[in-house]
């Protein structure tokens, strides 16, 4: 006889595929954004095999563009899609900070956890993190797009100002970013990984880890 | 509540139509202002100083800008890692024949056959001060800027001499210089290479109501300032009694420096790429410069509008959900 396992929905369908749009849009975008720096040329990435055409800025700038207008859409679908449905659960809350400092010495140490929502303290910080970025990523670039539309001439220092933001707060999402994924090389995490494909999560992980979400109340 | 695909992909259609629509309103803004400066240049009147060793437009600059010239930290003068070379015209400061980090404006020298007859052509060459500049618009650190008075203007305290501006430029204007500039701070991180210089419109000058040091010191007077509709207008007139061309008022989407020549365009271009060692490298008066901001201007309307799109489409796709589910509870009900 097959032993089945009771699965929990996690992450509806719009979440997972707002969430891939942000991720795949983020990677074309940071791609491409280094190679409007410059640097491929000046690195010798354009030598590697398939690479010759990164240093060229007239693809780089339309890979940026598409892939701005796809990071751009979702996140306002996001914005919008969740304060409608009043879902604030990622959302940070008091005594976050604290209690992330609990959770990474109970993940070195291999203590018990504190009981966790839906989503992790750590969790909820990396998201107003990543959120914050992105927003002022987005904001910046149309900002920067805007310009770009026509014979546009902004406030020299205003757009100065505005271009290095932009440029600054790059590494700062490459950053989130790889620890976004560095968050999976803790085994505690590993149950996380496939709900952002499938959107479940075992129930036996959900009781487990997650005792204080109630996702029977979830609609 | 959840939002199944059909209607999230419902709601991802309204948002593309959405967006669709918005992006049929074309752009024409125009913040040049007819107020704003530019310049004409007369390619009849202009003979090249022959008198002289150098022409005296490329020295009156020279002399103006010479306390804005590029000191370098011999210690920075070292190849890019990992490239093998480095710009450095600290040692050829003397140049005058092409545009340098010491040399922002230059005549280049010309013969065109006309009519069978060979007639000797002399250009001033620097920054055209484009209206919609892609040196400006790409500059990843903000360095270069389009002020509303006209100039284009690179900040050497921001610029890191990644040459990018002079990528995009299709005159390749901008020119670099190591050692110099804030990449000098990361050392030895290998990021940056200098810090590139160009004609500035004498902007400090225009400042103070002077004119530029080039065309002050014009003896054929071939050079003239003025505001843009008076310069448009004068080229126009100059043009017509010349029955002559205009170049620079609609190459790259409009520019802020205007040639006048009786010769076409064409003609000096040909004459400019045949005689050039490498024709890609030459400085040409091409009709058709690659302007990549005006070739990708699509892209930017449609990245502009996007998020109201999302927005748009969110909503729209909550509202039928919400809809949806209360004619089910009504159905429901009835049962």
């Amino acid at each position: 006889m097959m032993k089945t396992t009771e699965k929990i929905l996690r992450h509806s369908n719009t979440v997972r595929i707002i969430h891939w749009s942000v991720a795949i849009s983020g990677m074309l975008l940071l791609f491409s954004g280094i190679g409007q720096m410059p640097m491929y040329k000046r690195y010798n990435v354009v030598l590697l095999p398939g690479l010759y055409w990164v240093s060229d800025y007239n693809i780089t700038l339309v890979i940026h563009l598409i892939a701005g207008a796809v990071f751009g859409a979702a996140i306002l679908y996001h914005i919008v899609y969740h304060l409608m449905q009043k879902e604030f659960s990622a959302m940070p809350r008091s005594g976050d900070v604290s209690e992330s400092i609990i959770i990474i010495k109970a993940m070195l140490t291999g203590k018990e956890e504190p009981p966790h929502g839906k989503f992790l303290a750590e969790q909820r910080l990396a998201y107003a993190a990543m959120g914050l970025t992105s927003l002022v990523l987005l904001l910046t670039g149309l900002i920067k797009v805007y310009k770009n539309t026509g014979i546009v001439i902004l406030q020299p220092e205003f757009m100065t100002a505005t271009t290095l933001i932009h440029t600054i707060a790059t590494p700062i999402f490459l950053f989130l970013f790889v620890a976004h994924l560095g968050a999976f090389v803790i085994k505690e995490n590993w149950p996380l990984f496939p709900t952002m494909f499938s959107g479940y999560v075992n129930k036996k992980y959900a009781d487990h880890r997650h005792p204080l979400w109630n996702y029977k109340e979830k609609k | 509540m959840k939002i199944k695909r059909r209607t999230f992909l419902q709601g991802m259609v309204a948002a593309g139509t959405a967006a669709a629509l918005t992006n049929k309103v074309d752009r024409a803004t125009a913040d040049v202002s007819d107020s704003s400066y530019a310049t004409l240049i007369d390619l009849t009147k202009c003979d090249g100083c022959p008198d002289q060793d150098t022409p005296a437009c490329v020295m009156a600059c020279r002399a103006e800008n010479e306390h804005k010239y590029p000191e370098p930290d011999p210690a920075m003068l070292k190849p890019y890692w990992p490239q093998t070379k480095f710009e450095d015209w600290s040692n050829k400061r003397d140049v005058t024949n092409r545009l340098t980090p010491y040399n922002w404006i230059f005549v280049q020298k010309v013969n065109v056959e006309v009519d069978g007859e060979m007639v000797e052509t002399n250009i001033p060459r620097r920054c055209m001060h484009c209206d919609n500049p892609p040196c400006v618009k790409l500059c990843p650190f903000g360095a270069n800027v389009k002020m509303k008075e006209g100039p284009v203007y690179i900040n050497p305290d921001i610029c890191f001499g990644g040459a990018k501006c002079r990528d995009v430029c299709p005159w390749s204007v901008p020119q670099r210089q190591a050692g110099v500039g804030i990449y000098t701070k990361l050392d030895p991180i290998p990021a940056g290479g200098g810090v590139m210089y160009q004609c500035d419109m004498c902007k400090d000058r225009l400042a103070e109501g002077k004119v530029p040091a080039c065309i002050e010191e014009c003896p054929q007077e071939a050079m003239v300032i003025g505001t843009r509709s008076e310069i448009f207008a004068k080229a126009e007139e100059l043009r017509q009694q010349y029955n002559g061309y205009i170049y620079g008022d609609k190459q790259m989407g409009g520019t802020g420096t205007l040639y006048v020549s009786q010769i076409p365009f064409e003609k000096i271009d040909e004459a400019i790429v045949s005689k050039a060692d490498d024709p890609e490298k030459a400085m040409r008066v091409h009709d058709t410069p690659y302007n990549v901001i005006d070739n990708t201007s699509h892209w930017s309307s449609a990245a502009l509008l996007a998020p109201v799109a999302g927005a748009i489409g969110a909503f729209a796709a909550t509202v039928a959900v919400k809809k949806r589910n209360k004619q089910e509870d009504a159905h429901d009900e009835n049962n």
